[in-house]
């Protein structure tokens, strides 16, 4: 099915286990409303070429390939993940004990089996980088193509740092099959805000995997802006394998016409005393399907756990669906765990009421459409991010009202 | 003529509410629709405002020389009709400064004008505020969300004063408010009226009209207007309840 040089046995042997597995179909609990079996039969390019496309992210990733362009903020550095394991091995050390991969997932298997490279960006202990770190993550190919990225971020302790990610489709692509994996390291008291925008063209099938683990006083603000793409899935992990963890995990996503959004996410309370707070908001449109499935774990040593997770979501046209399956798995006794999950439709005396002061029923629903996802958008600190945002949920959701 | 009504009938579902309405309101005119409960008074606001829960079975509605039921309730508001609502709507995350914002321009726009810039809107808010003692730290909020009874009624009639409507419908605006909010409601209606608009006033109990003065009352009953007189005739209702007029009906 596919063929290319695999230098060492690690990625010949994920490769195996790939071929066995193949793409996720419908068939398997986790994937079954958001299918890749199409994929098991096409002929695509597995070894996309280089694209140096205009950007002024410091942090790019063109077709795969990660580079740090421009002066590295003081206390930072960006290397050869392989380069930065052999060299600490005191680090590689707490790397072994990070977040296993859970779930059964091939996509993990091939991203390790065709990776071209494995970059970390690495902050140093006690080291606040003042300013956002943006990543402009790019794909544009010249016929079908897979693509395979990757990028570690290691938070040393007492570390703190913001990334700000843009994934998009350059203009005049073919289609791509995106899968992206990130392994997130943030050490005890360290800090990290990461804001994901998820925008980009209707070829393109984007499969981001994220798996965070967090140790003792560490906060993370994650938050994951679903704005367009013909298939999105959003496999967000969180192991939280210390005390006092707070780990905030928000959610937006705005599928229009043939568009699908899946958000699987999992927080994994491994210690007592952290907390986890899960807010996710779907708007659908046209014919869109939204998937949310939201696992939490509090094992047995994890008392005085506090986890709370809501999703909430409103059909803005009749032929939308939105699936969600909230899964609490409590070992702990002496814990505070809600989860809660709505999906209607607007209100039709809140329209009734805007219409009858003049305002037209697309701006009628799109005030209160827009008054639904505010709150997400509101958590956002980064100022010029957040206008970003609402800018282009603003237009998105106009758009796809309009059809 | 500003508004007639002519054999109005309407219906919620298989069960039909209004049974051919009759009125006509010139502008400077306050009419006053009073009636028992379930007569068919909201229903007939809500007609009239356009709510698509009603469906209109006959009748003609025409409002300054257009068929108002022809018409969206973005482009009733647009023409210059109010309502204010019996049940004002809480709206979390859109505050009232932000809709009122909304409203004025699209109707600007509808009427071919230039929208109005954040310093017009500034000068017109404050002024408007102060018809209905209502402070900008209450516009601020999201729209009617945790807002008391008075509040509500008093954001109404702010709205009507930002809005300028031709003709206002209030629908049971005294419901629910102590003596000093509905006098304060009150006020804020007679400031806004003059030779060139007219309000319908939708009451079931006549103590709002001891502050907004009618010039006509009519009794709807079973979905029909059934008896039509001047300010008198709400005093009349006060003292006697309406049974002499359902009695005198032969009912």
């Amino acid at each position: 099915m596919l063929y290319t040089e695999l230098t060492s046995s690690t990625q010949k042997e994920a490769l195996e286990r790939f071929k066995a597995k193949g793409f996720p179909t419908n068939k398997w609990e986790e994937w079954k409303y958001a299918s890749l079996k199409s994929w098991n039969e096409r002929e695509v390019e597995w070894t996309p070429s280089a694209l140096n496309e205009a950007s002024e992210a410091s942090l790019q990733t063109q077709n795969g390939n990660t580079t740090f362009t421009g002066i590295l903020p003081a206390g930072v550095e960006f290397l050869l993940f392989d380069q930065f394991l052999a060299t600490n091995p005191a680090m590689a050390a707490k790397w072994e004990q990070r977040f296993p991969i859970l779930d059964q997932n091939s996509l993990y298997d091939l991203n390790a089996a065709l990776v071209a490279n494995t970059h970390v960006l690495w902050v140093k202990a006690g080291v606040s980088v003042d300013d956002a770190i943006s990543h402009d993550f790019i794909l544009s190919v010249k016929k079908a193509s897979a693509i395979q990225s990757r990028l570690i971020v290691f938070l040393e302790a007492d570390a703190s740092l913001t990334l700000i990610e843009r994934a998009y489709t350059s203009a005049g692509s073919e289609e791509v099959l995106s899968n992206f994996v990130q392994e997130i390291y943030v050490s005890e008291k360290a800090n990290l805000t990461y804001v994901k925008e998820q925008d980009l063209a209707q070829n393109t099938t984007h499969i981001d995997h994220t798996f965070i683990t967090q140790l003792s006083d560490s906060q993370v603000d994650l938050f994951t802006f679903s704005l367009n793409a013909a298939y999105l899935r959003n496999n967000l992990h969180f192991y939280s394998d210390g005390e006092r963890v707070m780990s905030n995990l928000n959610g937006l996503y705005v599928p229009g016409e043939d568009q699908l959004m899946d958000s699987h996410t999992v927080v994994d309370h491994r210690k007592p005393n952290s907390e986890s707070h899960e807010l996710y908001k779907g708007v659908l449109m046209g014919n869109a399907t939204g998937v949310f499935n939201g696992k939490i774990f509090v094992r047995p040593d994890a008392q005085k756990t506090n986890a709370f997770q809501s999703c909430k979501n409103v059909l803005a046209s009749t032929r939308a669906t939105m699936n969600t399956k909230p899964q609490l798995e409590i070992w702990a006794d002496d814990v505070k765990c809600s989860h809660g999950t709505t999906t209607g439709q607007l209100n039709e005396d809140a329209l009734f009421y805007l219409r009858s002061r003049g305002i037209s029923l697309a701006n009628a629903r799109t005030l209160l459409l827009l008054a639904f996802v505010q709150e997400v958008i509101d958590r956002v600190t980064h100022e010029e991010t957040k206008l970003r945002l609402t800018d282009k949920i603003i237009s998105k959701i106009q758009t796809s009202l309009a059809i | 003529m500003m508004l007639s009504i002519k054999n109005l009938h309407a219906s919620i579902g298989e069960k039909e509410i209004l049974k051919g309405i009759n009125l006509e309101v010139k502008a400077g005119e306050v009419h006053a629709i009073m009636g028992p409960n379930g007569s068919g008074k909201s229903t007939l606001a809500s007609v009239l405002a356009g709510r698509a829960d009603y469906e209109v079975t006959s009748g003609t509605v025409e409002f300054q020389g257009k068929d108002l039921l022809e018409l969206a309730p973005e482009e009733r508001a647009a023409e210059g009709l109010f309502l204010a609502f019996q049940y004002p709507i809480e709206i979390p995350g859109v505050s009232t400064t932000n809709f009122m914002k909304s409203a004025v321009n699209e109707i600007r726009k509808y009427r071919g004008e230039e929208p109005l810039d954040a310093v017009q809107f500034l000068k017109m808010f404050k002024e408007k505020m102060s018809y209905v003692n209502i402070d900008q730290s209450l516009l601020s909020r999201a729209l009617n969300e945790g807002f008391s009874g008075g509040e509500k009624k008093r954001n109404e009639i702010f709205q009507m004063a930002v809005l300028e409507p031709k003709l206002a419908i209030l629908d049971e605006t005294d419901s629910g408010l102590d003596i000093d909010a509905l006098r304060i409601v009150a006020e804020g209606v007679n400031k806004l009226k003059s030779p060139d608009n007219a309000t319908i006033v939708v009451t079931h109990y006549q103590r709002l009209l001891d502050y907004i003065i009618p010039d006509f009352v009519h009794v709807l009953y079973k979905g029909k207007i059934v008896k039509s007189g001047g300010k008198e005739l709400a005093l009349e209702l006060e003292e006697r309840g309406y049974d002499w007029i359902i009695s005198a009906l032969g009912e």
